[in-house]
Protein backbone atom coordinates (compact mmCIF):
# COMPACT_ATOMS: atom_id res chain seq x y z
CA UNK A 1 0.00 0.00 0.00
CA UNK A 2 1.50 3.35 -0.96
CA UNK A 3 1.18 6.58 0.97
CA UNK A 4 -1.80 8.00 -0.94
CA UNK A 5 -3.79 4.84 -0.37
CA UNK A 6 -2.92 4.86 3.30
CA UNK A 7 -4.01 8.50 3.66
CA UNK A 8 -7.23 7.86 1.77
CA UNK A 9 -7.90 4.82 3.89
CA UNK A 10 -7.34 6.77 7.11
CA UNK A 11 -9.56 9.61 5.91
CA UNK A 12 -12.35 7.24 4.96
CA UNK A 13 -12.10 5.58 8.32
CA UNK A 14 -12.34 8.96 10.05
CA UNK A 15 -15.38 9.95 7.99
CA UNK A 16 -16.98 6.56 8.57
CA UNK A 17 -16.52 6.94 12.30
CA UNK A 18 -18.01 10.44 12.25
CA UNK A 19 -20.95 9.33 10.16
CA UNK A 20 -21.84 6.42 12.38
CA UNK A 21 -21.65 8.69 15.42
CA UNK A 22 -24.05 11.14 13.88
CA UNK A 23 -26.40 8.37 12.81
CA UNK A 24 -29.60 7.34 14.50
CA UNK A 25 -28.67 5.53 17.67
CA UNK A 26 -26.22 8.15 18.92
CA UNK A 27 -28.57 11.02 18.12
CA UNK A 28 -31.38 9.43 20.10
CA UNK A 29 -29.05 9.23 23.06
CA UNK A 30 -27.04 12.44 22.91
CA UNK A 31 -29.74 14.97 21.97
CA UNK A 32 -31.98 14.14 24.96
CA UNK A 33 -28.94 13.77 27.23
CA UNK A 34 -27.85 17.34 26.48
CA UNK A 35 -31.32 18.65 27.31
CA UNK A 36 -31.33 16.66 30.57
CA UNK A 37 -27.90 18.00 31.52
CA UNK A 38 -29.13 21.53 30.75
CA UNK A 39 -32.23 21.00 32.88
CA UNK A 40 -30.17 19.66 35.80
CA UNK A 41 -27.92 22.71 35.67
CA UNK A 42 -30.76 25.21 35.30
CA UNK A 43 -33.82 23.89 37.10
CA UNK A 44 -32.55 21.88 40.06
CA UNK A 45 -32.25 23.94 43.26
CA UNK A 46 -28.76 23.08 44.56
CA UNK A 47 -29.80 23.67 48.16
CA UNK A 48 -32.13 20.66 47.95
CA UNK A 49 -29.01 18.49 48.08
CA UNK A 50 -26.40 20.68 49.75
CA UNK A 51 -28.58 20.90 52.88
CA UNK A 52 -27.52 17.32 53.58
CA UNK A 53 -23.81 18.09 53.23
CA UNK A 54 -23.30 20.29 56.28
CA UNK A 55 -20.97 19.55 59.18
CA UNK A 56 -23.72 18.24 61.45
CA UNK A 57 -25.17 15.77 58.94
CA UNK A 58 -24.64 12.16 60.06
CA UNK A 59 -22.32 9.98 57.95
CA UNK A 60 -25.03 7.71 56.61
CA UNK A 61 -26.72 10.76 55.10
CA UNK A 62 -23.76 12.90 54.02
CA UNK A 63 -21.94 10.18 52.01
CA UNK A 64 -24.91 9.02 49.91
CA UNK A 65 -25.96 12.67 49.51
CA UNK A 66 -22.47 13.52 48.22
CA UNK A 67 -22.66 10.68 45.73
CA UNK A 68 -26.11 11.81 44.60
CA UNK A 69 -24.84 15.39 44.42
CA UNK A 70 -21.98 14.22 42.22
CA UNK A 71 -24.52 12.73 39.85
CA UNK A 72 -27.05 15.59 39.85
CA UNK A 73 -25.04 18.77 40.46
CA UNK A 74 -21.68 18.09 38.89
CA UNK A 75 -22.82 18.34 35.29
CA UNK A 76 -20.85 21.56 34.98
CA UNK A 77 -17.18 21.97 35.85
CA UNK A 78 -17.97 25.43 37.23
CA UNK A 79 -19.99 23.82 40.02
CA UNK A 80 -17.63 20.96 40.81
CA UNK A 81 -14.66 22.86 42.24
CA UNK A 82 -16.52 25.46 44.39
CA UNK A 83 -18.80 22.76 45.80
CA UNK A 84 -15.87 20.44 46.44
CA UNK A 85 -13.97 23.19 48.26
CA UNK A 86 -17.08 24.15 50.27
CA UNK A 87 -17.88 20.63 51.40
CA UNK A 88 -14.23 20.14 52.36
CA UNK A 89 -13.70 23.40 54.23
CA UNK A 90 -17.11 24.35 55.55
CA UNK A 91 -19.32 21.31 55.28
CA UNK A 92 -19.19 17.61 55.93
CA UNK A 93 -15.39 17.40 55.55
CA UNK A 94 -12.81 15.63 53.45
CA UNK A 95 -14.66 12.30 53.17
CA UNK A 96 -17.93 13.44 51.56
CA UNK A 97 -15.97 16.05 49.54
CA UNK A 98 -13.85 13.30 47.99
CA UNK A 99 -16.94 11.17 47.33
CA UNK A 100 -18.49 14.12 45.51
CA UNK A 101 -15.32 14.73 43.50
CA UNK A 102 -15.00 11.09 42.54
CA UNK A 103 -18.59 10.44 41.51
CA UNK A 104 -19.15 13.69 39.58
CA UNK A 105 -17.08 13.19 36.44
CA UNK A 106 -17.70 9.45 36.17
CA UNK A 107 -21.46 9.24 36.62
CA UNK A 108 -23.00 12.17 34.80
CA UNK A 109 -25.99 11.66 32.55
CA UNK A 110 -24.10 12.43 29.34
CA UNK A 111 -21.22 10.04 30.01
CA UNK A 112 -23.42 7.17 31.16
CA UNK A 113 -25.97 7.25 28.36
CA UNK A 114 -23.25 7.69 25.75
CA UNK A 115 -21.24 4.78 27.17
CA UNK A 116 -24.35 2.60 27.25
CA UNK A 117 -25.20 3.20 23.61
CA UNK A 118 -21.69 3.05 22.17
CA UNK A 119 -19.92 0.43 24.28
CA UNK A 120 -22.70 -1.52 25.95
CA UNK A 121 -25.10 -1.43 28.87
CA UNK A 122 -22.89 -3.79 30.92
CA UNK A 123 -20.04 -1.26 31.00
CA UNK A 124 -22.41 1.67 31.64
CA UNK A 125 -24.02 -0.11 34.61
CA UNK A 126 -20.63 -1.16 35.96
CA UNK A 127 -19.49 2.45 35.64
CA UNK A 128 -22.43 3.65 37.76
CA UNK A 129 -22.34 0.96 40.44
CA UNK A 130 -18.56 0.80 40.89
CA UNK A 131 -18.20 4.61 40.91
CA UNK A 132 -20.82 4.96 43.63
CA UNK A 133 -19.40 2.14 45.77
CA UNK A 134 -15.76 3.16 45.39
CA UNK A 135 -16.57 6.86 45.66
CA UNK A 136 -18.05 6.30 49.11
CA UNK A 137 -15.31 3.84 50.08
CA UNK A 138 -12.49 6.20 49.07
CA UNK A 139 -14.26 9.04 50.92
CA UNK A 140 -14.50 6.98 54.12
CA UNK A 141 -10.84 5.94 53.87
CA UNK A 142 -9.69 9.54 53.30
CA UNK A 143 -11.77 10.73 56.27
CA UNK A 144 -10.25 8.04 58.49
CA UNK A 145 -6.64 8.71 57.41
CA UNK A 146 -6.94 12.48 57.81
CA UNK A 147 -9.25 12.50 60.83
CA UNK A 148 -6.95 14.84 62.77
CA UNK A 149 -6.88 17.56 60.11
CA UNK A 150 -10.61 17.24 59.71
CA UNK A 151 -11.24 18.12 63.33
CA UNK A 152 -9.59 21.50 62.74
CA UNK A 153 -11.88 22.23 59.83
CA UNK A 154 -14.83 21.56 62.10
CA UNK A 155 -14.14 24.87 63.84
CA UNK A 156 -14.29 26.86 60.60
CA UNK A 157 -17.39 24.96 59.57
CA UNK A 158 -19.21 25.64 62.81
CA UNK A 159 -19.37 29.36 62.07
CA UNK A 160 -20.47 28.99 58.49
CA UNK A 161 -24.09 29.24 57.43
CA UNK A 162 -23.37 28.10 53.90
CA UNK A 163 -25.10 24.76 54.20
CA UNK A 164 -28.03 26.02 56.24
CA UNK A 165 -30.13 27.06 53.26
CA UNK A 166 -32.91 24.61 52.54
CA UNK A 167 -34.90 23.90 49.43
CA UNK A 168 -36.99 21.10 48.01
CA UNK A 169 -37.27 20.01 44.42
CA UNK A 170 -40.71 21.05 43.11
CA UNK A 171 -42.95 18.25 41.81
CA UNK A 172 -43.20 19.83 38.35
CA UNK A 173 -39.39 19.68 38.01
CA UNK A 174 -39.38 16.00 38.94
CA UNK A 175 -42.09 15.21 36.37
CA UNK A 176 -40.22 17.23 33.74
CA UNK A 177 -37.00 15.27 34.41
CA UNK A 178 -38.90 11.98 34.15
CA UNK A 179 -40.34 13.01 30.77
CA UNK A 180 -36.89 14.00 29.48
CA UNK A 181 -35.48 10.74 30.78
CA UNK A 182 -38.36 8.93 29.05
CA UNK A 183 -37.29 10.39 25.70
CA UNK A 184 -33.75 9.15 26.30
CA UNK A 185 -34.84 5.67 27.36
CA UNK A 186 -37.47 5.26 24.62
CA UNK A 187 -34.84 6.24 22.08
CA UNK A 188 -32.11 3.88 23.21
CA UNK A 189 -33.62 0.83 24.90
CA UNK A 190 -33.32 -2.22 22.66
CA UNK A 191 -36.51 -4.16 23.35
CA UNK A 192 -39.07 -5.70 20.99
CA UNK A 193 -41.90 -3.41 22.06
CA UNK A 194 -39.93 -0.41 20.80
CA UNK A 195 -38.16 -1.99 17.84
CA UNK A 196 -40.85 -4.11 16.19
CA UNK A 197 -42.31 -2.52 13.09
CA UNK A 198 -46.10 -2.67 13.03
CA UNK A 199 -46.78 -0.51 10.03
CA UNK A 200 -44.64 0.40 7.08
CA UNK A 201 -44.67 3.09 4.43
CA UNK A 202 -42.95 2.69 1.05
CA UNK A 203 -41.25 5.53 -0.74
CA UNK A 204 -40.83 4.26 -4.30
CA UNK A 205 -37.90 5.02 -6.58
CA UNK A 206 -34.59 3.51 -7.61
CA UNK A 207 -32.72 6.65 -6.47
CA UNK A 208 -32.31 5.30 -2.96
CA UNK A 209 -30.32 2.29 -4.08
CA UNK A 210 -28.01 4.27 -6.36
CA UNK A 211 -27.49 6.89 -3.66
CA UNK A 212 -26.60 4.14 -1.21
CA UNK A 213 -24.06 2.60 -3.57
CA UNK A 214 -22.45 6.02 -3.99
CA UNK A 215 -22.29 6.49 -0.23
CA UNK A 216 -20.73 3.04 0.11
CA UNK A 217 -18.04 4.06 -2.33
CA UNK A 218 -17.33 7.26 -0.39
CA UNK A 219 -17.16 5.53 2.99
CA UNK A 220 -16.85 1.77 2.57
CA UNK A 221 -18.39 -0.12 5.51
CA UNK A 222 -15.90 -2.40 7.21
CA UNK A 223 -17.53 -4.69 9.77
CA UNK A 224 -14.14 -6.14 10.77
CA UNK A 225 -13.06 -2.72 12.05
CA UNK A 226 -16.52 -1.79 13.28
CA UNK A 227 -17.02 0.91 10.63
CA UNK A 228 -20.67 1.14 9.71
CA UNK A 229 -20.59 3.36 6.63
CA UNK A 230 -23.31 5.92 5.86
CA UNK A 231 -26.90 4.93 5.11
CA UNK A 232 -29.45 7.07 3.26
CA UNK A 233 -31.19 7.45 6.62
CA UNK A 234 -27.93 8.58 8.20
CA UNK A 235 -27.33 11.10 5.42
CA UNK A 236 -30.77 12.63 6.01
CA UNK A 237 -30.03 12.90 9.75
CA UNK A 238 -26.65 14.52 9.15
CA UNK A 239 -28.44 17.04 6.92
CA UNK A 240 -30.93 17.72 9.72
CA UNK A 241 -28.08 18.26 12.18
CA UNK A 242 -26.52 20.85 9.90
CA UNK A 243 -29.88 22.64 9.71
CA UNK A 244 -30.22 22.51 13.51
CA UNK A 245 -26.73 23.92 13.94
CA UNK A 246 -27.49 26.82 11.58
CA UNK A 247 -30.84 27.59 13.23
CA UNK A 248 -29.41 27.24 16.74
CA UNK A 249 -26.77 29.88 16.13
CA UNK A 250 -29.58 32.40 15.64
CA UNK A 251 -32.10 30.80 17.99
CA UNK A 252 -30.04 29.95 21.08
CA UNK A 253 -27.24 32.48 21.19
CA UNK A 254 -29.19 35.31 22.77
CA UNK A 255 -31.75 33.07 24.39
CA UNK A 256 -31.68 34.94 27.70
CA UNK A 257 -33.05 38.02 25.95
CA UNK A 258 -36.18 36.06 25.04
CA UNK A 259 -37.61 33.48 22.67
CA UNK A 260 -37.64 34.30 18.98
CA UNK A 261 -39.04 32.56 15.90
CA UNK A 262 -35.56 31.08 15.41
CA UNK A 263 -35.71 29.47 18.86
CA UNK A 264 -39.02 27.79 18.05
CA UNK A 265 -37.66 26.73 14.65
CA UNK A 266 -34.57 25.16 16.25
CA UNK A 267 -36.62 23.27 18.83
CA UNK A 268 -39.01 22.10 16.10
CA UNK A 269 -36.09 20.86 13.98
CA UNK A 270 -34.62 18.99 16.95
CA UNK A 271 -37.96 17.29 17.64
CA UNK A 272 -38.33 16.40 13.96
CA UNK A 273 -34.81 14.96 13.89
CA UNK A 274 -35.55 12.71 16.86
CA UNK A 275 -38.74 11.53 15.16
CA UNK A 276 -36.86 10.79 11.92
CA UNK A 277 -34.12 9.00 13.85
CA UNK A 278 -36.62 6.81 15.66
CA UNK A 279 -38.21 4.94 12.76
CA UNK A 280 -36.59 1.95 11.09
CA UNK A 281 -35.47 2.41 7.48
CA UNK A 282 -34.68 -0.44 5.14
CA UNK A 283 -33.63 -0.40 1.53
CA UNK A 284 -35.21 -2.47 -1.23
CA UNK A 285 -34.76 -2.50 -4.98
CA UNK A 286 -37.94 -0.49 -5.49
CA UNK A 287 -37.28 2.20 -2.89
CA UNK A 288 -37.12 3.02 0.80
CA UNK A 289 -39.30 1.35 3.39
CA UNK A 290 -40.06 3.39 6.51
CA UNK A 291 -40.99 1.17 9.42
CA UNK A 292 -43.22 2.76 12.04
CA UNK A 293 -42.35 1.18 15.39
CA UNK A 294 -43.02 1.61 19.09
CA UNK A 295 -39.99 3.90 19.40
CA UNK A 296 -41.51 6.32 16.89
CA UNK A 297 -44.79 6.50 18.81
CA UNK A 298 -43.08 6.79 22.22
CA UNK A 299 -40.77 9.59 21.08
CA UNK A 300 -43.68 11.61 19.70
CA UNK A 301 -45.71 11.17 22.88
CA UNK A 302 -42.82 12.08 25.19
CA UNK A 303 -41.83 15.12 23.16
CA UNK A 304 -45.40 16.38 22.95
CA UNK A 305 -45.63 16.10 26.74
CA UNK A 306 -42.29 17.91 27.21
CA UNK A 307 -43.34 20.68 24.84
CA UNK A 308 -46.64 21.13 26.65
CA UNK A 309 -45.06 21.08 30.11
CA UNK A 310 -42.21 23.35 29.09
CA UNK A 311 -44.73 25.86 27.77
CA UNK A 312 -47.15 25.78 30.69
CA UNK A 313 -45.42 24.68 33.91
CA UNK A 314 -42.32 26.89 33.73
CA UNK A 315 -41.92 30.63 33.40
CA UNK A 316 -39.99 32.21 30.58
CA UNK A 317 -36.88 32.77 32.71
CA UNK A 318 -36.70 29.09 33.61
CA UNK A 319 -37.19 28.08 29.98
CA UNK A 320 -34.44 30.46 28.84
CA UNK A 321 -32.07 29.27 31.55
CA UNK A 322 -32.70 25.64 30.57
CA UNK A 323 -32.05 26.20 26.87
CA UNK A 324 -29.06 28.42 27.58
CA UNK A 325 -27.42 25.73 29.74
CA UNK A 326 -28.21 23.07 27.13
CA UNK A 327 -26.70 25.17 24.35
CA UNK A 328 -23.65 25.85 26.49
CA UNK A 329 -23.05 22.12 26.95
CA UNK A 330 -23.48 21.53 23.23
CA UNK A 331 -21.05 24.31 22.30
CA UNK A 332 -18.53 23.15 24.86
CA UNK A 333 -18.65 19.43 24.10
CA UNK A 334 -19.78 18.76 20.52
CA UNK A 335 -16.87 20.36 18.58
CA UNK A 336 -14.30 18.52 20.70
CA UNK A 337 -16.33 15.33 20.43
CA UNK A 338 -16.45 15.51 16.63
CA UNK A 339 -12.70 16.06 16.41
CA UNK A 340 -12.15 13.28 18.96
CA UNK A 341 -14.31 10.81 17.08
CA UNK A 342 -12.59 11.62 13.79
CA UNK A 343 -9.13 11.20 15.32
CA UNK A 344 -10.07 8.02 17.21
CA UNK A 345 -11.45 6.49 14.00
CA UNK A 346 -8.26 7.30 12.12
CA UNK A 347 -6.18 5.86 14.97
CA UNK A 348 -8.12 2.64 14.55
CA UNK A 349 -6.52 2.05 11.16
CA UNK A 350 -3.04 3.13 12.29
CA UNK A 351 -2.59 1.24 15.57
CA UNK A 352 -1.82 -2.45 15.01
CA UNK A 353 -4.38 -4.60 16.82
CA UNK A 354 -1.54 -6.85 18.00
CA UNK A 355 -0.19 -4.05 20.23
CA UNK A 356 -3.46 -3.52 22.04
CA UNK A 357 -4.04 -7.25 22.35
CA UNK A 358 -0.62 -7.91 23.81
CA UNK A 359 -0.97 -5.11 26.36
CA UNK A 360 -4.64 -5.36 27.31
CA UNK A 361 -6.14 -8.28 25.41
CA UNK A 362 -6.59 -10.33 28.55
CA UNK A 363 -7.96 -9.44 31.97
CA UNK A 364 -4.78 -9.30 34.06
CA UNK A 365 -3.60 -6.97 36.81
CA UNK A 366 -1.06 -5.37 34.49
CA UNK A 367 -3.58 -4.94 31.69
CA UNK A 368 -5.93 -3.11 34.07
CA UNK A 369 -3.12 -0.96 35.42
CA UNK A 370 -2.11 -0.11 31.85
CA UNK A 371 -5.70 0.98 31.19
CA UNK A 372 -5.65 3.26 34.24
CA UNK A 373 -2.24 4.78 33.44
CA UNK A 374 -3.31 5.51 29.88
CA UNK A 375 -6.30 7.35 31.35
CA UNK A 376 -4.05 9.44 33.60
CA UNK A 377 -1.55 10.56 31.02
CA UNK A 378 -3.88 11.05 28.06
CA UNK A 379 -6.26 13.88 28.74
CA UNK A 380 -9.38 13.62 26.60
CA UNK A 381 -12.13 16.23 26.84
CA UNK A 382 -15.47 15.16 28.35
CA UNK A 383 -17.12 12.28 26.45
CA UNK A 384 -14.22 11.78 24.04
CA UNK A 385 -13.08 8.92 26.29
CA UNK A 386 -16.03 6.95 24.88
CA UNK A 387 -15.01 6.86 21.18
CA UNK A 388 -11.42 6.26 22.30
CA UNK A 389 -12.63 3.28 24.34
CA UNK A 390 -14.63 2.03 21.37
CA UNK A 391 -11.51 2.14 19.22
CA UNK A 392 -9.66 0.08 21.83
CA UNK A 393 -12.56 -2.36 21.99
CA UNK A 394 -12.57 -2.91 18.23
CA UNK A 395 -8.82 -3.47 18.34
CA UNK A 396 -9.26 -6.29 20.82
CA UNK A 397 -9.02 -4.77 24.30
CA UNK A 398 -10.65 -6.87 27.01
CA UNK A 399 -13.74 -5.30 28.63
CA UNK A 400 -12.14 -5.42 32.11
CA UNK A 401 -9.16 -3.13 31.34
CA UNK A 402 -11.55 -1.09 29.20
CA UNK A 403 -13.68 -0.35 32.25
CA UNK A 404 -10.56 0.44 34.29
CA UNK A 405 -9.60 2.99 31.63
CA UNK A 406 -13.13 4.46 31.48
CA UNK A 407 -13.20 4.91 35.26
CA UNK A 408 -9.75 6.48 35.51
CA UNK A 409 -9.81 8.77 32.50
CA UNK A 410 -12.34 11.35 33.72
CA UNK A 411 -11.12 11.11 37.35
CA UNK A 412 -7.42 11.41 36.97
CA UNK A 413 -6.25 13.73 34.26
CA UNK A 414 -3.13 15.72 35.11
CA UNK A 415 -5.28 18.85 34.98
CA UNK A 416 -7.80 17.66 37.56
CA UNK A 417 -5.00 16.45 39.82
CA UNK A 418 -3.50 19.95 39.80
CA UNK A 419 -6.83 21.59 40.65
CA UNK A 420 -7.52 19.11 43.45
CA UNK A 421 -4.02 19.81 44.76
CA UNK A 422 -4.80 23.52 45.04
CA UNK A 423 -7.77 22.80 47.31
CA UNK A 424 -6.67 19.96 49.59
CA UNK A 425 -2.86 20.11 49.35
CA UNK A 426 -0.13 17.78 48.13
CA UNK A 427 -0.33 15.05 50.73
CA UNK A 428 -4.07 14.45 50.52
CA UNK A 429 -4.01 14.66 46.72
CA UNK A 430 -1.28 12.02 46.56
CA UNK A 431 -3.29 9.68 48.78
CA UNK A 432 -6.44 10.34 46.77
CA UNK A 433 -4.72 9.67 43.45
CA UNK A 434 -3.23 6.41 44.73
CA UNK A 435 -6.62 5.26 45.96
CA UNK A 436 -8.28 6.04 42.63
CA UNK A 437 -5.51 4.19 40.76
CA UNK A 438 -5.78 1.12 42.97
CA UNK A 439 -9.58 1.03 42.99
CA UNK A 440 -9.97 1.63 39.25
CA UNK A 441 -7.52 -1.21 38.57
CA UNK A 442 -9.42 -3.48 40.96
CA UNK A 443 -12.77 -2.50 39.43
CA UNK A 444 -11.59 -3.49 35.96
CA UNK A 445 -10.17 -6.74 37.26
CA UNK A 446 -13.34 -7.67 39.16
CA UNK A 447 -15.60 -6.69 36.27
CA UNK A 448 -13.37 -8.65 33.85
CA UNK A 449 -13.67 -11.78 35.98
CA UNK A 450 -17.37 -11.26 36.38
CA UNK A 451 -18.14 -11.14 32.64
CA UNK A 452 -15.65 -13.87 31.71
CA UNK A 453 -17.08 -16.39 34.12
CA UNK B 1 -19.00 51.34 44.47
CA UNK B 2 -17.10 48.09 44.30
CA UNK B 3 -18.60 45.18 42.41
CA UNK B 4 -16.97 41.76 42.53
CA UNK B 5 -17.77 38.76 40.39
CA UNK B 6 -16.77 35.51 42.11
CA UNK B 7 -16.12 32.56 39.85
CA UNK B 8 -13.47 30.68 37.95
CA UNK B 9 -14.12 32.28 34.58
CA UNK B 10 -16.97 30.06 33.38
CA UNK B 11 -19.46 31.39 30.78
CA UNK B 12 -21.98 32.09 33.54
CA UNK B 13 -19.54 34.41 35.29
CA UNK B 14 -19.04 36.37 32.10
CA UNK B 15 -22.78 36.69 31.62
CA UNK B 16 -23.18 37.93 35.19
CA UNK B 17 -20.44 40.50 34.72
CA UNK B 18 -21.97 41.73 31.46
CA UNK B 19 -25.33 42.07 33.19
CA UNK B 20 -23.91 43.98 36.16
CA UNK B 21 -21.94 46.31 33.89
CA UNK B 22 -25.01 46.97 31.78
CA UNK B 23 -27.16 47.85 34.79
CA UNK B 24 -24.43 49.98 36.35
CA UNK B 25 -24.14 51.84 33.05
CA UNK B 26 -27.91 52.40 32.89
CA UNK B 27 -28.01 53.79 36.40
CA UNK B 28 -24.96 55.94 35.76
CA UNK B 29 -23.07 54.38 38.66
CA UNK B 30 -19.31 54.69 38.72
CA UNK B 31 -18.45 51.15 39.76
CA UNK B 32 -15.14 49.36 40.01
CA UNK B 33 -15.34 45.76 38.73
CA UNK B 34 -13.11 43.01 40.07
CA UNK B 35 -13.08 39.34 39.09
CA UNK B 36 -12.20 36.99 41.92
CA UNK B 37 -10.99 33.68 40.58
CA UNK B 38 -8.93 32.08 43.39
CA UNK B 39 -10.92 29.44 45.22
CA UNK B 40 -9.57 30.45 48.66
CA UNK B 41 -10.72 34.05 48.22
CA UNK B 42 -14.11 32.92 46.95
CA UNK B 43 -14.50 30.67 49.98
CA UNK B 44 -13.93 33.66 52.26
CA UNK B 45 -17.30 35.04 51.12
CA UNK B 46 -19.15 31.97 52.38
CA UNK B 47 -20.56 30.99 49.01
CA UNK B 48 -20.45 27.48 47.62
CA UNK B 49 -21.76 28.01 44.15
CA UNK B 50 -20.50 30.39 41.53
CA UNK B 51 -21.00 32.80 39.93
CA UNK B 52 -21.64 35.11 42.86
CA UNK B 53 -22.26 38.85 42.80
CA UNK B 54 -20.70 40.90 45.60
CA UNK B 55 -21.59 44.58 45.98
CA UNK B 56 -19.46 46.53 48.47
CA UNK B 57 -18.35 43.26 50.15
CA UNK B 58 -21.91 42.01 50.55
CA UNK B 59 -22.95 38.80 48.74
CA UNK B 60 -26.10 39.55 46.76
CA UNK B 61 -26.55 36.28 44.85
CA UNK B 62 -24.74 33.04 44.24
CA UNK B 63 -25.05 30.03 41.96
CA UNK B 64 -27.36 31.75 39.53
CA UNK B 65 -27.76 34.67 37.19
CA UNK B 66 -30.15 37.09 38.90
CA UNK B 67 -32.84 38.85 36.89
CA UNK B 68 -31.99 42.29 35.58
CA UNK B 69 -34.59 43.94 37.85
CA UNK B 70 -32.99 42.34 40.90
CA UNK B 71 -29.55 43.64 39.99
CA UNK B 72 -31.00 47.07 39.31
CA UNK B 73 -32.64 47.15 42.76
CA UNK B 74 -29.42 46.06 44.52
CA UNK B 75 -27.22 48.56 42.75
CA UNK B 76 -29.71 51.42 43.23
CA UNK B 77 -29.95 50.57 46.95
CA UNK B 78 -26.17 50.41 47.38
CA UNK B 79 -25.76 53.71 45.53
CA UNK B 80 -27.91 55.72 47.95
Amino acid sequence: MNLTDALLNALQSGLGGLASYLAAHVLLCLLPAFFIAGALAALLPKEAITRYLGREAPKWISYPASALGGFLLAVCSCTIMPLFASIYKKGAGIGPAVTFLFVGPAVNILAISFTGVQIGMDIALARIVLSLVFGILIGLLMAWIFRKDDAEHAKAAAESQVFAAKATIPARTVVFFLLLLGTLIAGTLQIGLLRDVFFSVKIPGGWALSLQSRLDKLVPPNPALGIEGISVHGLLLIGMLVLIALAAIKGFKDIFKGFTGWTILTLGLIALTLVIASFAVSLTGSGLVLGINGRFVAEILFMAAIWWMGATAFNSEERQEWLWETWRFVKQIIPLLLVGVFAASIARTLIPAAWIQSIAGRNTLWANLAGVLFGVFMYFPTLVEVPVAQTFLSLGMHRGPLLAYLLADPELSLQSILITNSVIGKKKTAVYVSFVTVFSTLSGLIFGWFISS
Amino acid sequence: MEIKILGGGCPKCERLEALAREVAGELGIDARFTKVKEMSKIMAYDVMTTPALVVDEKVMSSGRIPAQEEVRAWLAEANK
